[in-house]
């Protein structure tokens, strides 16, 4: 589904990513960890065709994300703040949303009501604008708007962070069962290792713009991930 | 503790993004600000000179004194509107051992460095010396000097508290505004003698000198007033006035409904103007922009000579308000664009948009300035071909150029003076803005046939119309080479 070759990025003449070659299959979950710097936004970015590649493309389907705009019709995404209308009720948004994607008002409908557990009651009905939402709830809103369309592919850069232990719990289950259905080509990237490795097939480690590691899920993948960072920290330590 | 606040915010304006990309519009700015002192000086040392030629026979330092009222109430209004209240981040400092008081003080006399404080000075510290001294004891020039100090001074506070207090207010400023400005032209048309009493007042004062004391003790009074307001509300949620918004009923508008994906971009646009700050504030500067010709069509010099000035006018009046708006046609959104490029929004779409928002605010600009029909047919005349040329030639220019601002606005901030987010393709863009309908109209005055002179100017706007597709067209691919950069701007917080 989304394939990419040669793709580098520079910032001021120094290589912030480099992925020679990297091949997400259809309906596969894709989960991306690595520290701070590491190059995942700058990643999900260069998918989303938010920054100019300085070398190399991504492919989306069959299109060149920077080419061509069919894929936005079915991509879904949340990267950060960047990404809400703040001065918005989230009603509203997610009206625009829809309104943008051709949904029908019955699709709105059916939105809220396979919502309205993660919402819990603090997002909708509350004649708030976006901005005046805690951190978490404007997290809600983008990652539901986000999955509105019912995406083939989503984009999700840290969905758990600053989310209440509940509302990661629930995220969990509705990207799981997007998953099983097979349907969705998910890129998630999280700090969380133990969110991150239950929900995703792969899970890919990024270190300066490098790939270093990938995994595909097996029992002991959480183990494995958790070993490269220890590993790291040994190294550190000991040099 | 001062020290620390005063190096704080010196570093937080010096660190600011805006400095450091934006030299032609830094050197730009300050230039203005030069000739403006200049300016004021040179005012300032001829003053008694040019009273004496308007009001010959009179005491220059009566009629001066005269002004000097009106003056303090005209400061009042502008004040209100422009003067910045202070940006200081209290919320950083609340939480640590620092007397609130001090935190209070610092607020407060943070507004003493506005540059409203300083712009009379420049006229009336040479007026001081040179005639009130020469006139009275060089004693009463010091007096009087300290005596208008103190009246900038209650201006100020009294200014910024009346802000803070009642910005969320906007129908009593509206009040207050309009009484002013009534008081004034009571005073020009000589119902009430304003200037007659200021001139009064301030003549006894040079008598006897210390009744200085007088506004000093209204400053005082102001200031407590003022201290005490901030002290009891420094809990950041209610100095910060966000209150929550009243939801109003944009959304609730069917015809925008009706026409599809662009109807809900213009109820977006709408939106975003009316429920952020700084987009709403630039809503105020609107009268301004309509006023404009009430300066120059009273006056006989310019309705016979000067009608390239009033050509300059009309462009202004019909397209002051679009190119508020144009100039950063996309840098309103810098805080959302990332999702409007991953969106399925259509570009081209999305281009047209602006252009049609333009189009709706010059013509409704144009529309309210057909009353200056009463100076003469010409002014109509003239207003409706630089009308022409502002919807037909100037906002593709304008909406081309704002592909050049990738500097992000910061909704939440007031506009006036405001350059935040100013970028120098904003400063390129006025200037030709402005200054082209004219050249094209002198050639023509100078072979006698000024009519077709205006003629020209909305022939050229019309021309522009109907090549829009072409244009819109032009401003799409140029976009398209600009969003990655701009998108990149628009992300530096």
């Amino acid at each position: 589904m989304i394939v990419v070759k040669e793709l580098t990025k520079k910032y001021s003449g120094e290589i912030v990513l480099n992925i020679p070659s990297l091949t997400i299959a259809k309906g596969e979950s894709f989960g991306l960890v690595g520290n701070n710097g590491a190059g995942k936004t700058t990643f999900f970015r260069l998918v989303l065709d938010l920054i100019r590649a300085s070398s190399g493309s991504v492919f989306s389907g069959e299109v060149t994300v920077s080419r061509n705009e069919t894929w936005k019709q079915y991509t879904g995404s949340y990267l950060d703040e960047g990404f809400l209308i703040d001065f918005l009720t989230p009603e509203e948004y997610f009206q625009f949303v829809a309104r943008i994607n051709g949904l029908t008002q019955g699709d709105i409908t059916e939105f809220y009501d396979r919502f309205r557990d993660f919402f819990n009651d603090e997002i909708v009905a509350k004649k708030k604008l976006i901005r005046d939402l805690s951190k978490g709830n404007q997290k809600k809103v983008g990652i539901a708007a986000a999955l509105m369309k019912e995406p083939q592919v989503l984009v999700l850069d840290e969905p758990f962070n600053s989310l209440d232990p509940t509302s990661q719990i629930r995220l969990k289950l509705l990207l799981n069962e997007l998953n099983t259905n097979g349907e969705t080509t998910m890129l998630i990237s999280s700090h969380d290792l133990k969110h991150v490795t239950e929900v995703c097939d792969r899970i890919v480690i990024l270190d300066k713009g490098l790939i270093v590691k990938d995994i595909f899920k097996s029992e002991n993948t959480l183990k494995e991930v958790e070993d490269y960072f220890y590993t790291q920290i040994y190294r550190q330590t000991t040099s | 503790m001062f020290r620390i606040f005063v190096r704080h915010q010196w570093k937080e304006a010096l660190r600011s993004t805006i400095w450091h990309k934006n030299v032609a519009a830094n050197i730009f700015i300050g230039f203005l600000f030069l000739l403006m002192i200049f300016y004021l000086l040179l005012i300032g040392i001829l003053i008694d000179r040019i009273l004496a030629d308007v009001y010959p026979g009179r005491n220059p330092a009566e009629m001066f004194n005269g002004f000097l009222l009106l003056y303090f109430l005209a400061d009042l209004v502008i004040r209100f509107y422009l003067q910045q209240v202070s940006a200081f981040h209290i919320s950083s400092y609340l939480h640590l051992p620092i007397r609130r008081r001090t935190i209070v003080h610092y607020v407060e006399l943070k507004t003493v460095l506005s540059i409203f404080n300083i712009i009379p000075f420049f006229i009336v510290i040479p007026f001081a010396f040179i005639v009130v001294g020469r006139q009275y004891a060089p004693l009463d020039a010091w007096i009087y000097l300290i005596t208008i100090f103190l009246m900038v001074m209650v201006n100020n506070f009294l200014a910024t508290y009346l802000k803070r207090q009642l910005s969320s207010r906007p129908r009593i400023v509206a009040a207050a505004g309009l009484a002013v400005v009534g008081l004034i032209l009571l005073n020009y048309f000589g119902i009430l003698s304003i200037s007659g009493f200021s001139s009064l007042v301030f003549g006894y004062l040079l008598i006897h000198p210390q009744l200085v004391a007088i506004p000093a003790a209204i400053l005082f009074a102001v200031y407590a007033v003022h201290y005490y307001f901030l002290k009891k509300r420094l809990y950041p949620e209610e100095i910060e006035t966000r209150k929550r918004q009243k939801m109003d009923s944009i959304s609730e508008i069917r015809y925008l409904k009706g026409l599809g994906i662009t109807g809900e971009i213009m109820a977006l646009e709408m939106k975003l103007m009316w429920r952020n700050k700084r987009p709403k504030t630039t809503i105020y500067l609107f009268p301004l922009f309509i006023l404009y010709g009430l300066f120059f069509y009273p006056q006989e010099i310019y309705m016979n000579q000067g009608t390239g000035l009033l050509i300059f006018v009309g462009v202004f009046m019909s397209g002051g308000m679009m190119l508020n708006y144009l100039n950063y046609a996309f840098g309103w959104e810098s805080n959302y664009f990332d999702a409007l490029l991953t969106s399925r929004i259509d570009m081209e779409r999305y281009i047209r948009v602006k252009f049609i928002n333009s189009l709706i605010i010059s013509t409704l600009c144009f529309i309210i300035t057909i009353p200056y029909v009463f100076f003469g047919w010409r002014i109509l005349f003239i207003n409706f071909v630089t009308f022409l040329y502002n919807i037909g030639f100037l906002s593709f220019v304008l909406l081309y150029m704002a592909t050049f601002n990738k500097k992000r606005i910061d909704l939440s901030r007031a506009s006036a003076f405001n350059y935040q987010g100013i970028g120098a393709s904003n400063w390129l863009a006025m200037l030709p803005a402005f200054l082209f309908p004219p050249l094209v109209y002198w050639p023509f005055q100078a072979i006698g046939l000024p009519y077709v002179g205006f003629m020209v100017i909305g022939v050229i706007g019309l021309i522009g119309l109907s090549l829009h597709r072409v244009f819109l067209q032009m401003i799409r691919s140029q976009f398209e080479k600009r969003r990655y950069i701009m998108a990149e701007g628009f992300r530096v917080r």
